[in-house]
């Protein structure tokens, strides 16, 4: 009886997660004059709205755009992050304490403060308009830095030292020796920052301003916003689903690694 | 093995610094007898831009203009924006609206026209005197040409208005109202008016006051100017009364209040029966209209009490030389051709949009185009009685408290008409104090 | 044997990025307050004229209020809701991944997506919502045209968005909560609330400490919603810090204006989370 009322109020909240996802769905294959009435399922299929959307904004390349900034940021931030980590759990030397504290200390800042000198920044290095303007300031995480740290604290010393009698450099060490028993650490950092960069707008929105390099997002928030919908809400609807698909296709395969990794990421913090 | 590794190391910095280094763009105008010129990237003034730069360089040997329409952004003027930044701006730049000429003037990155040649002359014969005053900065130069426009009116359904037994559209405030009370409708018997008889947007972003506010303070005062010597001149009986009469329209639910933009187009599906709105509608309307949809222009509303023929807003779009430009003379000459009679008309042909000069109706060259399109002769009526925007840097920050004022009195009736445009005149008095 | 500057080389990057990205903005913005400066015209110094005016700045201040009012209905919300999805989800339930997924749903989709829906579900004419309200009797709620109703509907999105990550941020608290305890309040006849207050609450009590902060930080860069669902309107009510800020910056260009609200902000939101971590930490 008791686990009766349990399904009955999980049905419900469910569906009030997933329901306006299939109706965006189903108003974007709508005829345009039924979307305000709908509810769920429209009378015709048309898929009207997206080819008026493909002709309207360059949705393509924005996917485009959005997948090498994201990558190139997740790259960035695997890669530099783990030698950061790596030489502060791991390494010797003097200044380690004050470059572990400096770290922290960024972790607290909040962005505001930086938002508006590093757009000059960006304008004075001629980045304006370009993949550098939305790379370069995200391609440290100090919270991927910490990840990392913690994470290679709990490898045994043994495995790199051993790997260094055997002639290995520290970039070998790092990439050959952690890499490869660090597979949950970079997953989940992997997808934070490739989520976040994802998904991040304001930055985009202050450096970007040429079309063919806008991100995803970006684009779609735009065109929400600007008149090149031509008060169509149809295209409107099908630019939001371009938007969502992948990451819920992405989430879909893999769930749980989504899941345990957004999770660790508040944990840790 | 160590070795190559450290190696690698230094490359990755080595990288790294490179890509710092190598990120600046380079700022090349390029040679002193090639000009660039970029236009609006509107596909009509692209494809106008393209076929003048063509019969330029065909005619011209000596000059070369490269076209190129200005990058597709946010919008024109933070692309502007940020090519002076970096100072990357074009010799000629075709779409500068005239309420951010000040501002670049001031900052010196134009050139001042009135020095070249010729362009006083050429002034003088293309527009009225009202134009020329409204271009000239505050130190008396003029930096940019009166290029072209599209005045703000009032679109109206002609079925809606028939059903509601009006043979003409309203013209004063009074019919507006009547109007207003006869449209208003619950269509689903839900207890909520769901048709109304006209539309603004309710954001209070400070360019949308364009469309509703501005062009009728300037229709109610005869064109009156909203600064004038550093000062607010707004706060006057005219602007009383338009922030009177909207607020009317939204207390009595003629207006709604929410962003039926974040819908589909209202005007176009037949929820509102009115709208303000420029010959660009046009387009969108007959590409997007339903079947036996019909519609025309007419005049802004007006004061009950005048009778004169209204003036509006007119969204001028302006043509400037930036100083980045090596032969300002030369660049000029192309403009005055891109300028002449058979080339606005072609201008006009492409786009539909107005050229900003005064002899539209009279010339008989422009008369062919006018018969077939006859909703843009009444624009061109319109284009006699005609303001654009007030010459200073703080144009924008003056929309936005007027907009501010305009959103607690006419949309939220928190305010009265007197202490709102006494409160922004206040406010905006305080802009330029330092 | 050990290349002494090989740690160094393995940091450099970070201290590149740190000065380039870190510190020369802090302290470029830190300049900037004391100026005005639209980017095309030269800096010009103007003393303490930006400090003077963010304090008679009635906007910026209703924009920390608004962000209050956003993050005092926000918390509470997502705690109460998060902690009853996952007091549910802990129970012995068939499906419960399929359930876990779908409360995480929103959380991995772009802000924009949700926005734009929730535009068309408040909507106060056609809106999904007014409908449902008016089909079952009720009147029509202003969701985004009440000045009064505003913030919260947007402070309700977002709980919608955010609630699927801290229901599994409980279900891993919930977790740690050791079985003997209840075993020993089934005993002692303890009611299913009793053992809800008594144990669970006091046992999970860091994971709502982090909830808290969490959401916290996350409500102070409140911008995306309000951007494009109202602009920040009806009468403001919408606008947040950041919201104001971006606009001061990029509509106006008011570079040392805006330059002193972040600062000042910043300054807000490190003294709220200082206060906070010093309430855990007592704890």
């Amino acid at each position: 009886m008791k686990k009766a009322i349990f399904y009955i109020v999980l049905v419900i909240a469910a569906l009030l997660f997933i329901y306006p996802f299939i109706w965006m769905i189903a108003a974007s294959i709508a005829p345009e004059n039924e979307i305000g009435t709908l509810t769920l399922l429209p009378s015709g299929f048309s898929l009207d709205s997206y080819f008026q959307m493909f002709d309207k904004i360059p949705i393509g390349r924005a996917f485009v755009n959005s997948m090498i900034v994201a990558s190139s940021i997740t790259l960035g931030v695997l890669v530099l992050g783990s030698m950061v980590g790596y030489a502060l759990s791991k390494l010797e030397f003097k200044g380690r304490d004050l470059i572990f504290y400096i770290i922290i200390f960024t972790m607290t800042l909040p962005f505001q403060i930086t938002l508006i000198p590093q757009y000059l920044l960006i304008v004075k290095l001629g980045w304006v308009d370009s993949y550098m303007g939305l790379i370069m300031p995200y391609l440290m995480n100090a919270l991927g830095i910490i990840m990392f740290r913690q994470y290679f604290k709990t490898i045994p010393q043994d495995l790199i030292d051993a790997a260094r009698l055997d002639g290995c450099g520290e970039l070998k060490i790092i990439f050959r020796i952690l890499w490869p028993n660090s597979i949950p650490a970079l997953v989940t950092i992997g997808i934070i920052t490739f989520m976040a960069s994802w998904n991040e707008v304001l930055w985009p929105l202050i450096v970007i301003r040429d079309e063919a390099l806008m991100t995803m997002p970006q684009l779609v928030t735009l065109f929400a916003v600007g008149g090149r919908a031509d008060s169509q809400l149809g295209v409107k609807l099908a630019a939001a689903v371009m938007l969502a698909l992948p990451i819920i296709i992405a989430y879909l395969f893999f769930q749980k690694y989504f899941i345990q990794s957004m999770a660790s990421s508040g944990i840790k913090e | 093995m160590k070795k190559l590794y450290s190696k690698n190391i230094s490359f990755v910095i080595l990288v790294l610094a490179m890509t710092f280094l190598f990120g600046c763009q380079d700022s090349d105008n390029g040679k002193e007898n090639e000009f660039i010129y970029w236009s609006s990237n509107n596909s009509n003034e692209i494809d106008y831009a393209r076929q003048i730069v063509k019969k330029w360089n065909d005619s011209h040997a000596d000059y070369f203009v490269k076209h190129q329409p200005v990058p597709e952004g946010q919008s024109s003027e933070e692309v502007i924006l940020a090519s002076v930044v970096g100072g990357t701006t074009p010799d000629i730049y075709s779409n500068m609206w005239e309420g951010d000429v000040e501002a670049y003037a001031q900052a010196g990155v134009l050139i001042p026209l009135d020095t070249l040649a010729g362009f006083m002359e050429f002034l003088y014969a293309r527009c009225d005197s009202s134009a020329i005053e409204e271009v000239r900065s505050q130190n008396g130069h003029i930096y940019q040409i009166p290029w072209k426009i599209n005045p703000i009116m009032l679109i109206y359904n002609k079925n809606h208005l028939a059903a509601i037994n009006l043979d003409s559209p309203p013209r004063t405030y009074s019919e507006f109202m009547e109007a207003g009370k006869r449209f208003k409708k619950d269509l689903d018997g839900d207890g909520y008016i769901d048709q109304w008889f006209g539309y603004s947007e309710v954001l209070v972003t400070w360019w949308q006051r364009f469309f509703d506010f501005y062009p009728l303070y300037l229709a109610a005062s005869g064109g009156a100017p909203l600064i004038k010597d550093n000062k607010a001149n707004f706060n006057n009986k005219y602007a009383v009364e338009v922030f009177r009469f909207l607020r009317e329209l939204y207390r009595n639910n003629y207006f709604p209040r929410e962003r039926l933009s974040a819908r589909q187009d209202p005007f176009l599906s037949g929820v509102i029966a009115i709208r303000f709105t420029g010959p660009w509608e046009i387009a969108h309307a007959e590409q997007y209209k339903p079947e036996g949809f019909e519609y025309d222009f007419t005049s802004m509303p007006v004061p009950d009490s005048s009778d004169s023929i209204p003036y509006t807003y007119c969204d001028p779009k302006n043509t400037v030389i930036f100083n980045t430009c090596k032969n300002p003379q030369a660049a000029w000459e192309f403009l005055k051709y891109s300028m002449t009679e058979e080339n606005d008309l072609l201008f006009l042909e492409v786009t539909n949009q107005l050229p900003r000069r005064s002899d539209l109706l009279e010339n008989v060259n422009f008369d062919s185009y006018f018969e077939r399109n006859p909703m843009m002769r009444t624009f061109a009526k319109q284009a006699k009685h005609v303001r654009g925007t007030d010459q200073t840097p703080v144009l924008k920050e003056v929309f936005d408290l007027i907009s501010q004022e305009y959103e607690a009195c006419v949309i939220y009736d928190r305010k009265s008409p007197e202490q709102a445009i006494e409160d922004a005149a206040k406010a905006v008095n305080l802009l330029f104090l330092d | 044997m050990k290349n002494k500057l090989t740690p160094y080389l393995l940091v450099s990057p970070y201290i590149i990025h740190f000065i380039l990205f870190v510190a020369f903005p802090v302290t470029f913005s830190i300049v900037l307050t004391f100026h005005k400066w639209n980017i095309i015209s030269p800096m010009e110094y103007t003393g303490l004229t930006n400090y003077i005016r963010l304090f008679s700045d009635a906007t910026f201040w209703k924009s920390l209020g608004n962000t209050l009012v956003f993050l005092v209905i926000h918390i509470p919300l997502q705690i109460i809701v998060a902690l009853l999805i996952a007091e549910i989800l802990n129970q012995n339930l068939k499906f419960r991944g399929f359930f876990r997924a779908a409360f995480f749903l929103p959380v991995v989709v772009s802000g924009v997506v949700v926005t734009i829906l929730w535009q068309q579900l408040y909507g106060f004419d056609v809106g999904l919502l007014n409908r449902l309200l008016v089909k079952i009797g009720l009147s029509k709620i202003g969701w985004l045209t009440d000045p009064d109703i505003a913030m919260p509907s947007i402070a309700i999105m977002a709980t919608w968005k955010n609630v699927g990550l801290y229901v599994i941020l409980f279900l891993v608290g919930l977790q740690t909560v050791p079985s003997h305890f209840y075993e020993a309040a089934d005993l002692e006849g303890a009611t299913r609330w009793q053992k809800f207050f008594k144990i669970t609450i006091p046992m999970i009590n860091p994971t709502i400490f982090m909830v808290v902060i969490l959401s916290t930080i996350g409500g102070f860069s409140l911008f995306i919603e309000p951007y494009v669902m109202t602009g920040g309107g009806p009468l403001n009510s919408t606008i947040s810090a950041v919201l104001y800020i971006y606009k001061q910056g990029f509509f106006y260009y008011h570079m040392g204006y805006a330059s002193t609200l972040g600062i000042f902000f910043a300054g807000i939101i490190l003294l709220v989370v200082v206060i906070q971590k010093k309430f855990v930490e007592r704890d």
